[in-house]
């Protein structure tokens, strides 16, 4: 299959060359379409200092389907859903936006610089987009309580 | 008997009382003495039919553990009278109906046995989970029957073909009062032959147990105390797909059905493919020097694997070239540039 050659090609290029504050590994060694992402929080969000674990799924037809992105840490953030699912809503991962040149690396990217800047206006939490755009230091207060409680280990 | 008198129906909380007969003619107004309204309406209980003769008893077939159940035998025995159950009962025949204490919600029931007790007190409250499990047996028991009387039926056997399909339902009958018309008119549909001298073949099972999850749902919103309220109802959903072949039984099942759907309405907004012969006369090049980049090299962005000089390449109109195995899988996809999104059926730049 060309798409686990492709995937094979992006995942030692992301694990020779990580972009800056993500760990790439596979979730399980035999099986290329489920990876373990480790995702920093971006210095001076209120994210930072936390390690989140991103789920990334890509499915057997990528790079013409796009992959999905979860949450594995619990996350306050008006672009992940506060559920057990912890899916990411990124425009670029709609199927009607995705567009097979695009990496994971850009994917993984995009999904940090979404921690650094929200993007209120295409909240999936409309709550927390409306926090994050009228009480930003509330929304700042909570973001850095939950990072310290569920995304810093001892 | 009390409760041959008229129910009434309140249109504003949903309550359901017996109407006061006054037996000295005192306050026989309709006003809901739940919520005061005024918006009320005597609700008709159909006729009580005699039980049936235990020889018209349709004989289910055994695989189905809980054709004779009944599932209200535990309450039957636990609850008090005043927690609002009313009942009534003739030998073999019973009629309840249940408000609740906040008179958000009613429903009730008949149940016919043939006469015999069906108590199976042994039983843990049998609802909802064991609903569940047995509706596959159910489902074959139905089915099998329907068989049966379909291979049993002669030529001349137009009589009544379906003896089975009346009987067959009733221990179970959910009479509500939103949807009691509707459902028996359903009922109708489909059970005899309208015309007896050309009968048509039936559709009975399937129809079947789109009714039998109606009765479930019915069941499982009261029992979650919740309204009626189709939308979220998730048996509503189940049933729903039930009339498309797509049966689902749990919660996964219906989650992936669910995102299905979602996938479905995604991507209709998606652009659409490319027809085949748009695809087969696009232009194709071999790799020149001017198409690797600045460092002498290129790469596929569908693959990604490098391109090599004099590589035969498919070139799209806005100039974006990839291989053509992996552009055609694209674009019998979507017809856009995978790079830039351009159409192909633009003209070029």
């Amino acid at each position: 299959m060309g798409s686990q050659k492709r995937i094979a090609k992006e995942l030692s290029e992301l694990v020779e060359s990580p972009p800056e504050g993500i760990i790439v590994e596979l979730a399980d060694e035999a099986n290329l379409y489920k990876w373990k992402v480790f995702m920093e929080g971006p210095e001076g969000s209120p994210y930072q200092g936390g390690k989140f674990l991103v789920n990334l799924t890509l499915p057997t037809e990528y790079p013409f389907k796009p992959p999905t992105v979860s949450f594995g840490t619990k996350i306050y953030h008006p672009n992940v859903t506060n559920d057990e699912k912890g899916s990411m809503c990124l425009g670029m991962l709609r199927a009607d936006e995705w567009k097979p040149s695009s990496k994971i690396a850009a994917v993984l990217q995009f999904a940090r610089q979404l921690l650094q800047e929200p993007m209120p206006d295409d909240a999936i939490e409309g709550r927390i987009a409306e926090q994050y755009k009228n009480d930003r230091k509330r929304y700042d207060e909570i973001a850095r309580d939950w990072t310290r409680k569920w995304a810093v280990s001892e | 008997m009390a409760d041959q008198g008229d129910r009434v129906f309140c249109h504003a909380c949903g309550g359901v009382w017996l109407l006061d007969t006054g037996e000295d003619g005192h306050d026989n107004s309709q006003t809901c003495p739940h919520c005061e309204s005024d918006f009320t309406e005597i609700i008709e209980i159909p006729p009580e039919s005699p039980p049936p003769e235990p020889t018209a008893e349709p004989h289910l077939p055994s695989v189905n553990p809980w054709a004779d159940h009944n599932p209200w035998a535990q309450e039957e025995s636990t609850r008090p009278q005043t927690s609002g159950w009313m009942e009534s009962g003739s030998p073999g025949y019973s009629h309840r109906s249940y408000r609740s204490p906040d008179g958000r919600f009613t429903f009730s029931s008949t149940t016919i046995g043939g006469g015999y007790s069906s108590r199976q007190d042994a039983q843990p409250n049998p609802m909802l989970p064991f609903m569940m499990q047995s509706i596959d047996t159910l489902f074959q028991g139905l089915t099998g029957t329907h068989d049966i009387h379909q291979t049993q039926r002669g030529p001349g056997m137009n009589v009544h073909p379906y003896p089975h399909a009346a009987g067959m339902r009733e221990p179970d009958v959910m009479h509500d009062p939103f949807q009691a018309e509707g459902e028996h008119a359903r009922r109708q549909e489909g059970q005899f032959p309208r015309d007896t001298n050309g009968p048509q073949d039936m559709t009975a099972p399937l129809q079947s147990l789109a009714d039998l999850l109606d009765a479930f749902q019915g069941i499982t919103g009261a029992q979650r105390g919740t309204a009626r309220n189709a939308a979220e109802n998730p048996f509503a959903m189940l049933s729903a797909l039930m009339r498309n072949n797509d049966a689902v039984y749990s919660q996964e099942e219906l989650d992936r059905v669910i995102s299905q759907l979602i996938d479905h309405t995604q991507q209709g907004t998606a652009p659409p493919p490319a027809s085949d012969t748009a695809i087969q006369s696009l232009p194709k090049k071999k790799m020149t020097r001017q198409m690797m980049g600045s460092d002498g090299k290129a790469e596929c962005s569908i693959c990604m694997d490098p391109v090599e000089l004099d590589t035969e390449v498919t070139v799209l109109p806005c100039t974006h070239w990839f291989h053509f195995d992996c552009i055609k899988a694209w674009l019998s996809q979507h017809n856009t540039c995978p790079h830039c999104r351009r159409s192909i059926d633009l003209p070029g730049v």
